[in-house]
């Protein structure tokens, strides 16, 4: 079939038009490439041009021109239909096959015309219903109850976290005991099988912790949903309401709950300074920057302490849930998604207590934990992953495969990263998990670095899916070292500043310019006379928007 | 234009195919966006206009690829016939017939194919006449290539459509590309459906969508396709009882082998509609505002002319356009996508519901569900008139039929009337959105440009107060004079054959005002490639110069579906402003040029250039662009559209003052800033507050002598008997330069010394003129007359004080050169002086015998920050023969 579309397609052919000057016979030849793409009066006029052709001719050349193109242009139609229905007639092309290929783009493309019913969406109707009940008088009743379980399940870490922390100290009592009597009464062998039994212990109490934690998880999250579901229907339909009495009636306050830890550095002064700046050469779209020294998980963790203030947040993040104007956070990862430390570690403690009660599709949270994380949802990518990783040697089936992939291939490369949705951090609904190596360290990253390219896809995902603000660690790091000097900051600071604008100025083209807002985080750590330096170098890279004055003048 | 009448508007939105991730084009410049390109392409289709067609008026981008299409629409279709279940009369199936093939010989003319024709899309107006709806479908998309929906409905698809199958070919391999459907493979649909029409009812409904499609194939080998089809619906018995002609006409379009195939044009002139083709007038296209046709050739007046009045209904907006309907729609608060959204056609998912799982560094996702609210929902969605009607429903009568005499009062005395000239008050941004104002404005530029060229003058001087956006693209090509025939003028120019200069031309195109989607489409850059180079090759003494493709960019973009039109607007722009800016060496041209701009900036503004020449920021760093683009490089195009409204209005001296303007509004960081700071600051040049520079320009303008901005290599005045018409309705501001030249005008001297005089020159016509020797109020205009009729001023004569005893021009002061300045710079005081310094702001002329001395003097108190000094072209010889010379008496 091929073949013959070629055949038939850049095909020249000559229009021949005679005419008469005086008793002269002319003759004018033109080869023409079909099919013609260019304006027939454009051609004509051409030809009368090229020629010098005299101007008595004009309108009979023109006809017959058109003609020309246009019999010759129905003749290829008729001859590539034509084949094409020979190459089905003579099996060339399978029927069934074409037949189906049709149904399917039908099927799958359009929900009119193939009259297939819609199938029911878990995950849409519950952000429907949710978006709705937070929009109502019921949301603060809801958010209590979001906070009651979320303090509930902190109580039950904090337990777990005693419990642990009584075994391990029994434990190493007993332990010292033993190596007390290591030689006298007891040998090696006793000392091992001891540790054994104490390391297997702790396995199985963590493992009951672990999954006590899952239970009540998940039977919070069900109730939760069918709470919502019911409220919802009792909203609908106000004469039969149970639900609704209970929102009337003023529900109890925040359960208090236990601090556990106060961090320090909250009471280290948080610096900020806001820009609003301009891009783009002719057409200007005004965007939001935001330079801040804070910890990103500033951004997750409820601040229990100021309670009035976790209201507002809360609610503030519930509303825009299912909007479309979302907040996202860039936090580093290393490699190993199933280790978790760092800031994995806390970030993960912090998804764990504000659960997520939502179900998302594909389940990408960490609401469990980093290791449970379905990375890589189908052989597809298990596939690439492998190939990635140039391990392509295993044997075995694809099933075989998938196995080895969960076990094998929980590396990820720097500049890859998985998302997080979450409904209950204070200040954000999605956290890009950017993957970066010890490479971020050096002084000489460039802009075509994983990181930074990771960056720009983040941007894009930004784009595509209506995150209107975003935070993003400046220097890369989330916590400064000893060989992060002035120099290597400053450096740092203006390659991700000039790199964010250039993806910026590509956004624009891929949205129209929406206004967003950026915010660029540098660590706690950093001094108050390296902040200022930074902030001043942002001006010199964005235009930064001219003050709007107001005089009486004008 | 027809007018809307009875038919509605209506809107059906889709998406283009996504693009996948970080693919880039053969010029290394990232793909066009689907949903972009067929934007571009369904410009055209706003051309083709006939009465058989739904017309489209208008697509929108919106979120994530999404379109949305606005077209006129009727709410009833077939569909509704055929619901009735009943078989339709054979007279009614042959005209509906012969209705349909009447539109889609049309839209073959203009190379387009329906493909998704379907008895849905048969739309039946409240005549019972046919319409077709979503006829552009399938040009618009690239033949379906940037959408992943397929075109057309299973069972309407002709045979030949379903065995060339679904190909999605890529922008990389154009060659490979298969032709796409013919106008054939609408006659089988066409066929399909009256043979429903004829049974009364639906085919292949028991069949699922393959089987539909197999089927259809296999219809190759039976001998009769109308039995094979009857007998499988059971309905041979209705089949059998229609009359032959209709039979005939069944076989005709059911014919399975596309070659056997009549195409509508042939089918049209069959002898089965030999009773029904009588009934129909064949379709002429109306005479569009600048073709070489007589406009009034078939107009007739009715015997009596009380006819013309019988017929009025007192529905006057359906006498409008749906262009202008649609507009005004907009304006009252029309929204698209929420009339979409509120009939469920457009249902997003919340986006974090769509979020993928994870991202491999070349940007691939995982775990991101397919949304089902982006399949596709053809359903048209009515918009509803009410709310504009209401707004406008107490408009009168007269605003939609305005009187266009030449008096002043042509303002509808409607009882809105009031409101409207309190409206004109308002900044020109509400004015552009406010719906009474704008349809007042619309209707009567409308009627203005119908009687274009001889209502000229009027079309100046409503010009002068606003222009309707929507009336922009033909306003301007009134305003710069455009007549003749530009089609066939244009037509007859080879832009095709290769020139040196397509290089060029094809690397400034992808660059130039592409954050505009209409611009930025390959069917706008194939136009910009057009029209740059029939310029270029029209204008052999000229060259093509980085900067002509934003010059092109506002007309193109104003009319895009006229680019004779854009081609013959920028031929007419080009002389008047940038007069040999296009020279293969314009050198001298621009140093004149920035000379004068930089005097206009020490006339206006002393102190800002002092510092600027200090500093040494010529204006050579900056301003080039600036006026070789006339601003176009460096506004976007709205921008554009309200700075040229009124440059337009001006001569080709206008420009330096909005060059003033625009450094005024930067002054305060200029002057707080050092060369490279200025530098930094005009590579990305901030925002400027577009309507405060065009009032500050006329204003500065205003201001400006007109002989101030002499220059010799400006175009020469053209013959005064060809403008004279135009010129008595031009003095928006004050006189053009263009004025005969005589022994009292300007004379041109070389550049150096032009450019080491700070100040301008003016001449001795301008002058007289000004101390009121002879003729009075140049410098009056329409908005300033209260302000203040005529610019005070002072003529400083620095010669010595015998040779100003015998003769100086009256009112002016004496200071001589020798002795006016201490050996600080400072003025010596004294009575004249103390005199000047009173008159500081005010116009101040200085005359003396050295050209030399002059200009120093000037400079001087250019130094000391008096605005608005200038030097009197030629000394006081210049005066003298005049005779206006006065010795002094003890009163004058």
């Amino acid at each position: 079939m091929k073949k013959n579309r070629e055949r038939f397609c850049s095909r020249e052919r000559e229009f021949v038009y005679k005419f008469k000057i005086g008793s002269q016979c002319l003759e004018l030849r033109v080869p023409l490439k079909f099919p013609v793409q260019e304006n027939v009066s454009y051609l004509h006029g051409r030809l009368m041009l090229l020629h010098s052709l005299p101007c008595f001719i004009e309108k009979d050349l023109k006809e017959a021109l058109s003609q020309f193109i246009e019999g010759e242009s129905l003749r290829d139609y008729d001859r590539e239909a034509e084949a094409s229905l020979e190459a089905v007639k003579s099996g060339e092309v399978d029927l069934h096959h074409l037949a189906s290929t049709w149904a399917k783009a039908y099927a799958e493309e359009d929900h009119i015309r193939a009259c297939k019913p819609e199938e029911p969406s878990w995950d849409e109707d519950f952000a429907d219903v949710y978006h709705d009940l937070i929009h109502s008088p019921a949301s603060e009743t809801l958010l209590n109850l979001e906070h009651n379980y979320f303090v509930s399940i902190s109580e039950l870490i904090g337990e777990r976290d005693v419990e642990l922390k009584k075994l391990r100290e029994r434990q190493g009592i007993e332990m010292e005991k033993v190596m007390q009597e290591l030689g006298k009464s007891l040998t090696d062998q006793d000392v091992n099988s001891l540790a054994a039994q104490h390391f297997e212990s702790q396995q199985d109490l963590e493992n009951k912790w672990s999954n006590e934690l899952k239970q009540s998880t998940a039977i919070q999250k069900q109730e939760y949903q069918e709470w919502v579901i019911k409220l919802h229907q009792d909203l609908k339909n106000p004469n039969n309401s149970s639900l609704s009495e209970e929102i009337k009636v003023q529900p109890s306050q925040f359960r208090e709950s236990v601090e556990p830890n106060g961090r320090i550095y909250e009471e280290q002064r948080k610096l900020e300074e806001s820009f609003t700046i301009h891009l783009g050469a002719q057409l200007k779209t005004m965007h939001n920057l935001r330079l801040l020294r804070a910890d990103m998980l500033d951004f997750c963790k409820h601040k229990r302490n100021h309670r009035s203030g976790v209201k507002l947040h809360r609610l503030q993040t519930a509303l825009s849930l299912y909007s479309t104007s979302l907040c996202g956070l860039v936090l580093l990862v290393d490699n190993r998604i199933n280790s978790y430390s760092g800031i994995k570690r806390v970030f993960n403690s912090q998804g764990k207590e504000g659960l997520l009660f939502h179900e998302f599709r594909a389940s990408g949270l960490l609401s469990e934990s980093v290791k449970q994380v379905d990375l890589y949802p189908d052989t597809q990518v298990k596939n690439r992953v492998l190939a990635n990783l140039n391990s392509g040697n295993r044997n075995g089936g694809s099933e075989d495969k998938s196995k080895n992939a969960d076990r094998n291939y929980l590396n990820i490369l720097p500049g890859e990263f998985y998302i997080t949705r979450h409904s209950n951090l204070s200040e954000i609904h999605v956290a890009f998990h950017l993957c970066v190596d010890d490479n971020v360290k050096s002084g000489n990253i460039t802009a075509r670095d994983p990181a930074i390219m990771g960056l720009r896809n983040i941007l894009k995902v930004c784009c595509t899916h209506d995150i209107t603000t975003i935070s993003i660690p400046l220097l890369l790091v989330h916590d400064m070292s000893e060989e992060m000097t002035i120099p290597w900051c400053l450096k740092r600071a203006e390659l991700v500043f000039k790199c964010v604008k250039g993806f910026m100025m590509e956004m624009a083209s891929w949205d129209g310019g929406i206004s967003r807002t950026v915010q660029f985080l540098v660590p706690q750590s950093i001094s108050e006379e390296m902040f200022y330096q930074l902030s001043n170098m942002l001006p010199q890279i964005f235009r930064v928007s001219s003050t709007l004055t107001l005089t009486s003048k004008h | 234009m027809f007018p809307l009448k009875d038919v509605e508007m209506g809107a059906f939105t889709f998406f283009a195919s996504a693009l996948p991730h970080d693919v880039c084009g053969s010029n290394g410049l990232p793909l066009t966006p689907n949903s972009i390109k067929i934007l571009g392409r369904f410009q055209i289709l706003k051309t083709i206009i006939h009465p058989r067609l739904c017309q489209y008026v208008d697509i929108s981008r919106g979120k994530h690829e999404r379109l949305v299409v606005v077209a006129e629409h009727c709410e009833q279709s077939l569909e509704d016939l055929l619901r009735e279940r009943k078989p339709v009369s054979y007279s009614k199936v042959l005209c509906i017939a012969f209705e349909v093939l009447q539109g889609l010989q049309y839209m073959n003319k203009h190379g387009i194919v329906h493909r998704a024709l379907s008895p849905h899309n048969i739309l039946l107006d409240r005549k019972g006449h046919v319409k077709l709806a979503k006829f552009g479908l399938y040009h618009m998309t690239a033949h379906g290539d940037d959408v992943d929906f397929p075109i057309g409905y299973p069972s309407y698809l002709a045979p030949e459509v379903i065995a060339q199958g679904i190909s999605k070919t890529t922008d990389h391999v154009p060659n490979e590309k298969p032709l796409p459907s013919g106008p054939k493979s609408d006659v089988w649909s066409l066929g399909i459906i009256l043979f429903e029409l004829c049974v009364g009812r639906k085919l292949f409904q028991s069949l699922d969508v393959s089987e539909r499609l197999k089927f259809l194939l296999t219809l190759d080998c039976v001998d009769d396709t109308i039995i094979v089809l009857a007998e499988e619906h059971g309905c041979l018995d209705i089949i059998k009882e229609l009359p032959e002609n209709v039979i005939d006409l069944l076989k005709k379009c059911l014919t399975f082998h596309p070659s056997k195939r009549p195409t509508p044009d042939e089918l049209m002139q069959d002898k089965v509609f030999s009773e029904v083709s009588p009934l129909y007038t064949p379709f002429t296209k109306p005479v569009s505002l600048f073709s070489s046709s007589l406009r009034c050739a078939d107009l007739t007046l009715p015997e009596d002319i009380s006819q013309l009045c019988k017929d009025v209904n007192s529905d006057y907006l359906a006498e409008r356009s749906i262009e202008e309907v649609y507009y005004l729609w907009c304006l009252a608060g029309g929204d698209l996508e929420k009339e979409l959204i509120n009939k469920e056609i457009i249902r997003s998912k919340p986006p974090i519901c769509t979020l993928p799982n994870f991202l491999f560094e070349d940007g691939e996702s995982f775990g991101q569900g397919r949304d089902r609210s982006s399949l596709l929902d053809d359903t048209t969605v009515t918009l509803s008139l009410c709310q504009l009607r209401n707004r406008l429903k107490d408009v009168g009568g007269e605003a939609f039929y305005p009187l266009l005499e030449d008096d002043q009062s042509n303002l509808p005395h409607s009882n809105s009337s009031n409101e409207l000239s309190a409206a004109a008050t308002l900044p020109l941004i509400i004015r552009e959105r406010d719906t009474e104002y704008q349809l007042n404005r619309i209707v009567l530029f409308d009627r203005l440009l119908k009687a274009y060229p001889y209502k000229k003058n009027q079309i100046w001087k409503e010009a002068r107060v606003d222009i309707p956006p929507l009336m922009r693209g033909l306003t301007w090509a009134a305003l710069l004079g455009v007549e003749g025939a530009i089609h066939a003028k244009y037509d007859a120019i080879d832009k095709d054959t290769p020139i040196p200069t397509d290089r060029q031309i094809e690397v400034d195109i992808p660059r130039c005002h592409q954050y505009d989607e209409l611009l930025s489409s390959p069917e706008g850059h194939a136009k910009f490639r057009r029209v740059l180079k029939a310029w270029v090759v029209s204008h052999p003494d000229l060259v093509y110069w980085q900067g002509l493709d934003s010059l092109c960019a506002p007309f193109l973009y104003l009319n895009f579906n006229n680019e004779a039109l854009a081609y013959a607007c920028m031929s007419a722009f080009i002389p008047k402003y940038l007069y040999n800016f296009f020279l293969k060496d314009n050198s001298h041209v621009i140093q004149e040029y920035l000379t004068v701009f930089s005097q206009m900036i020490a006339f206006h503004d002393p102190e800002l250039s002092n510092h600027l020449n200090e500093i040494g920021f010529i204006p050579d760093l900056y301003a080039i662009p600036w006026f070789l683009t006339m601003f176009t490089h460096v506004f976007p195009l709205h921008k554009i559209f309200h700075l040229w409204d009124t440059l337009l209005l001006g001569n080709s001296s206008f420009p330096f003052c909005i060059g003033v303007a625009i450094l005024q509004q930067l002054r305060d960081r200029l002057l707080a800033n050092g060369f490279n700071e200025c530098i930094l600051l005009f590579s990305d040049l901030p925002e400027i507050d577009i309507e405060r520079c065009v009032r500050e320009s006329i204003n500065l303008f205003c201001w400006t002598p007109k002989s101030a901005t002499y220059r010799q290599h400006a175009q020469l005045p053209k013959p005064t008997s060809d403008n004279s018409g135009v010129r008595s309705s031009t003095p928006y501001f004050s006189e053009c330069p263009d004025t005969p030249k005589t022994d009292l005008s300007r004379e041109s001297i070389p550049l150096n010394d032009l450019k080491s005089e700070v100040s301008p020159r003016i001449s001795a016509e301008d002058l007289i003129d000004l101390c009121e020797l002879t003729v009075t109020g140049h410098f009056k205009t329409p908005t300033k007359k209260t302000k203040s009729s005529k610019p005070k001023l002072l003529v400083v004569d620095i010669r010595n004080s015998e040779d100003f005893i015998r003769g100086h021009i009256s009112g002016s002061i004496n200071i001589p050169f020798s002795t006016a300045f201490t050996a600080e710079g400072e003025l010596t005081q004294g009575p004249h002086t103390a005199m000047l310094q009173s008159f500081k702001g005010k116009v101040i002329v200085i005359v003396g015998n050295s050209a030399k001395y002059t200009a120093e003097f000037a400079a001087h108190l250019v130094k000391m920050k008096y605005p608005r000094v200038c030097i009197l072209d030629g000394g006081i010889n210049k005066i003298k023969p005049t005779g206006l010379l006065t010795v002094p008496s003890p009163q004058i």
